[in-house]
């Protein structure tokens, strides 16, 4: 019962990464805007996940230069992203698993580590 | 020096010092404290340099789009970093530290900045080192030298200040001396001619024997030889030889009594003797007869008139008992000291319980005052203890 448990939740994870990947990302990656420096941007004006996520949802529900992580020049070179048709539950899943993939924690490393 | 003297100098000594060496404790735990803030104040400073660098490395890892990045890890500090509501991200101290938990002490100095951009999610940032304590060990010992000179440096002022201090009383005390020197010199030949001139009238003339006058003139002179005998002993007291013998205490206190019983009946004062026999000490014959005369020649001159004394020699102990007029409690500590006189209604120098405090501490016997004001005294003279 446990291993099948554990295994729905894998299939689950997976399958919001593929629709995160196709609902999200692939916008940024055709558009040639890297994920993680705008997770960075995030990052560097809110600090904790918790506000960084409540900052995404808002946008993502009324996207606008002005609530925009990006600076506005940004936006006289790219367009602003589309209203998205998602479900609020949905929507935060993603943006859980967007912080998620790219958390700094993960990334870090002590530099003796490098010797 | 004289005992007073040194008395005196040592308790200014002891006065002047406590107040000197807490004053200048006080001042050295001042510098000390002052000292150790600034020393950890400016290890302090250097952390807060090395802060600055952590944050510009901070900034660095921010800005890299390296797979990992490295956080910096130098052996002089450890350091972490938080997000905006304080909770762990990232640090070198191999576990997770909370923020709050962790402050300066004796041992740890720890410095915390807020960061702002938020560099990696950084809103805090903590470093910590180990206080360095060779530079406060240093201190310990500076502070501890200062005091050592100092103390050294106010004992030796302190003693030649206590000189200067005691100098008009030893000035006082070496001119009463001399005064007493060349009193009893003068006293010698007079009282001597006098008494044996007393002794021949008794011999050859028997009928003026028994006149008042004649029994005045007695009293007096023996008065005088007391008083003569006694000044005498203390200025020899340095000088004087004792020949330590074994002496009947039983025959010579009743010599002693009959010798004053002249005195004692011209106050009317009877004199109740229970003495035991053979009681012998080893004692110089002089200093027995000097604390006998004393204590004897005290309970006639201060008991009332038609008052008592009571005499008991003991194996252990002799007791002199008067019914005279008391002495004081506070008093009681004063009466021993030389040229001390508690009751100014009778003659005399003060020097008489001075002398059996010396003659007693000599033999390491032991004086005990016991005393009742206007019920009167007791002196007892313990030995064997």
């Amino acid at each position: 019962m446990r291993y099948i448990l554990i295994l729905l939740i894998f299939i689950n994870i997976n399958l919001f990464a593929t629709v995160l990947d196709e609902k999200c990302l692939k916008c940024h990656i055709n558009q040639k805007i890297p994920s993680d420096m705008i997770y960075r941007k995030y990052l560097l004006k809110y600090s904790t996940k918790e506000s960084i996520s409540k900052a995404i949802y808002k946008y993502i529900k009324a996207p606008s230069p002005d609530i925009s992580i990006m600076p506005k020049p940004f936006f006289s070179k790219f367009p602003i992203k589309p209203l998205l048709n998602i479900e609020d539950s949905e929507l935060k899943g993603l943006i859980e698993l967007y912080i998620k993939k790219y958390d700094i924690k993960k990334r870090l490393r002590l530099q003796h580590d490098k010797q | 020096m004289l005992r007073s003297e040194k008395k005196s100098l040592v308790r200014f000594l002891v006065i002047y010092m406590t107040s000197t060496m807490v004053l200048f404790g006080i001042a050295s735990l001042i510098f000390y404290r002052y000292s150790k803030q600034n020393i950890i104040e400016q290890q302090q400073q250097n952390l807060k340099y090395e802060a600055k660098h952590l944050l510009s490395k901070l900034r660095h890892l921010h800005q890299s789009h390296d797979k990992i990045l490295y956080y910096p890890n130098p052996r002089e500090y450890k350091s972490a970093i938080y997000d905006l509501n304080k909770n762990y991200i990232f640090g070198s101290f191999g576990k997770v530290i909370h923020y709050d938990a962790m402050c300066t002490d004796d041992k740890v100095l720890v410095y915390k900045e807020k960061v702002e951009p938020y560099y990696l999610g950084s809103a805090y940032m903590l470093l910590s080192q180990p206080l360095n304590q060779q530079a406060i060990t240093k201190l310990h010992q500076k502070v501890l030298w200062m005091m050592l000179i100092a103390g050294i440096f106010f004992s030796i002022l302190g003693y030649f200040l206590g000189r200067l201090f005691v100098a008009p009383m030893r000035e006082s005390i070496e001119k009463m001396n001399q005064f007493i020197q060349d009193t009893t010199h003068e006293l010698n030949t007079p009282i001597s001619t006098i008494l044996t001139n007393i002794e021949m009238i008794e011999t050859f003339h028997p009928h003026i024997n028994h006149t008042d006058e004649f029994k005045r003139i007695e009293i007096a002179s023996k008065t005088l030889s007391i008083i003569y005998d006694d000044l005498s002993y203390l200025k020899l007291n340095h000088n004087y030889h004792r020949e330590i013998i074994p002496v009947d205490m039983a025959s010579i206190l009743k010599q002693r009594v009959i010798y004053f019983e002249s005195i004692a009946k011209s106050k009317d004062v009877d004199i109740e003797l229970i003495i035991k026999d053979n009681i012998t000490l080893m004692i110089d014959h002089n200093d027995a007869i000097r604390v006998i005369d004393n204590l004897l020649s005290n309970a006639i001159k201060y008991n009332k008139i038609k008052g008592s004394i009571k005499i008991v020699l003991d194996t252990n102990y002799l007791s002199i008992q008067d019914s005279g007029i008391g002495i004081k409690k506070e008093d009681l500590k004063l009466i021993q000291q030389r040229f001390q006189r508690v009751n100014s209604s009778e003659g005399g120098f003060g020097v008489g319980l001075d002398i059996v405090g010396q003659v007693v501490s000599y033999y390491n016997f032991k004086l005990e005052i016991s005393s009742t004001y206007t019920q009167g005294s007791q002196f007892t003279i313990r030995w064997n203890i």
